[in-house]
């Protein structure tokens, strides 16, 4: 029985230990520019391909990331969209949208290598209205960096932690989009069973 | 029993990665939320003076509701559960209240569908849209209510359809039943609403709103709110209702200021003023008699910590005439003046 306890108790705790991690990570993977912004930046080489051909890429990207804003080319071979996304609050459940943090994404291809920054994070906060929809609280919007000036560092670290797991994911999605990896699922073979024969 | 333990940890990981790559394409989870209330209410008359919805128990430690909504989206389709139990959500939300007076109430329970991004159809019986406060307290600033509030809609059942222009404008149109706060129709679906949202500058929203029919009778209302600075809030209710002729003559006019200023990080002060006048006619109101008038202040703040905020509010009222309901301490003088003091928790989840 002891054994059982132990083993239960061990479990517990790696798994804690997992989930906080895990957070912990993704708040990490933002950085500090030298305007003490949050960003997540990134350089990646893509030899064998031209500056264009990234480019032309990376505009694809941004127009299927954030449909409704069209992309800006502001310099030569670079690309800046805005989009925004959701953030949660609570344990799975009791889980409900907490808000939705605003970004900028800014792409720039060379020959052999691309590079791309997200940042300009700022926070708007939800409230339950009326209807029983979490909507935007209008006129209340809080850079990412001040946080904690308005929220507990648990709900600051969580929406921190989020706000990483997009940014790696909208990188990966792009690095897709570069490398040209088509994200169509493999259609599946239908699975038949011959009756006939028996 | 390690094998099990490498096994569930390694489903796990697994599960917890494949959740986070998910997080911002997949449908919205199910959301579950509401609030818990509960008050402490002393009127300086000994006995309950002012007739606004809710704290309505005197020198007593009550409860107000716990309130419970379910919402899902799946694609373009989305559905709203909302149900309330306690004294706040049954019979002071006045369905049922004539048969027991204790039954559960609905809030709110519709099902929605986005046509487009732009233009939405929502049909079920719903929270109104006319007013500034409403019946959950996690919704409101004030926990006493004002006379505006109590003597609009609360609910009403029917069909909208909303087009949104754009983040600055949208327009609602819809057919509602004939009466206010029922889940049935007494025989028709007659009455139409309709709201003009424009947003004019960052942080300003204003609604336009009307409702009107042959038994509803007709109400004009203004509803807006303007962020000014990160601190200070001003927001701004007036109405006007006349009594549709089936049901007498009369009605009500009146204009509520709320601002409210954060003075902390976890604490906001606030004033409600209102003016609330009644018209001439049949019809009476939750409020002074018709023809005459109560102008009331509230003193509110705000106190958070974490979900569950504080309310301590203290309140002023005073009618035109004194003939217009309250009484003095022993309940059998007239006053014109009402005053009370309420302390409420309100938990949000």
């Amino acid at each position: 029985m002891a054994y059982l306890y132990n083993m239960k108790k061990l479990l517990f705790g790696l798994v804690c230990l997992m989930c906080s991690q895990t957070a912990s990570a993704q708040k990490e993977l933002l950085q500090f520019d030298e305007a003490n912004k949050y960003v997540y930046y990134q350089v990646v080489d893509k030899p064998g391909l031209t500056a264009d051909t990234l480019y032309q890429r990376g505009l694809y990207f941004a127009k299927i990331a954030n449909p409704k804003n069209k992309p800006e080319n502001v310099v030569a071979n670079a690309i800046i969209t805005k989009g925004k996304f959701l953030v949660y609050t609570g344990s799975s459940v009791v889980k409900k949208e907490g808000g939705e943090i605003s970004y900028t994404l800014f792409i720039e291809t060379k020959d052999q290598k691309y590079r791309y920054k997200i940042s300009d994070f700022v926070f708007t906060p939800y409230k339950r209205d009326r209807f029983g929809n979490m909507t935007a609280i209008p006129g209340v919007e809080v850079p990412l960096e001040k946080l904690t000036s308005k929220y507990s560092q648990k709900e600051a670290d969580n929406y921190l932690a989020q706000t990483g797991a997009f940014c790696q994911a909208t990188g990966n999605s792009l690095k897709q989009h570069m490398d040209k990896v088509s994200i169509a699922r493999k259609a599946e073979p239908i699975k038949k069973v011959a009756t006939d024969k028996w | 029993m390690k094998k099990k333990l490498l096994l569930l940890i390694s489903l796990a990981t697994f599960a917890y990665a494949a959740q986070a790559q998910d997080t911002t394409k997949a449908d919205p989870p199910l959301m579950i939320s509401g609030s818990v209330d509960t008050y402490f209410k002393y009127d300086f008359a000994k006995h309950g003076n002012i007739p606004t919805s809710f704290a309505s128990d005197q020198n007593s430690i009550s409860i107000g509701m716990i309130d419970l909504a379910l919402k899902k989206k799946v694609g373009k389709a989305a559905f709203v559960g909302e149900m309330s139990f306690g004294p706040r959500g049954q019979a002071q939300s006045i369905p049922n209240d004539a048969n027991d007076g204790n039954s559960y109430h609905v809030q709110n329970l519709y099902v929605s569908y986005d046509v487009t991004d732009k233009f939405n159809l929502t049909g079920g019986y719903m929270a109104t849209f006319m007013g500034y406060e409403v019946i959950a307290p996690a919704g409101n600033f004030n926990y006493s209510t004002s006379y505006m509030f109590t003597n609009g809609p609360f609910q009403n059942a029917g069909f909208k359809a909303t087009y949104l222009f754009s983040d600055k404008a949208s327009l609602m149109a819809g057919i509602f039943n004939d009466a206010w706060n029922v889940y049935t129709s007494v025989s028709q679906v007659n009455t139409f609403g309709a709201q003009l949202m424009i947003a004019p500058v960052k942080g300003w929203t204003a609604y336009i709103n009307l409702l009107t029919g042959k038994l509803s009778g007709t109400e004009i209302d203004l509803t807006t709110s303007y962020q000014i600075t990160d601190a200070f809030k001003l927001g701004l209710n007036a109405a006007d209702f006349s009594a549709a002729d089936a049901v007498g003559t009369g009605g009500f006019t009146g204009v509520a200021l709320y601002p409210q200023l954060a003075v902390a990080k976890d604490v906001t002060l606030g004033l409600r003023g209102e003016y609330f006048k009644t018209k001439d006619g049949t019809v009476t109101t939750y409020g002074p008699a018709p023809g005459s008038s109560v102008t009331a202040f509230t003193f509110t703040a705000n106190i958070k910590s974490g979900p569950l905020t504080f309310i301590p509010e203290v309140r002023l009222d005073r009618n035109k005439a004194l003939s217009d309901g309250f009484t003095k301490s022993g309940g059998i003088t007239p006053t014109k003046s009402a005053s009370q003091f309420v302390l409420a928790a309100v938990y949000s989840f």
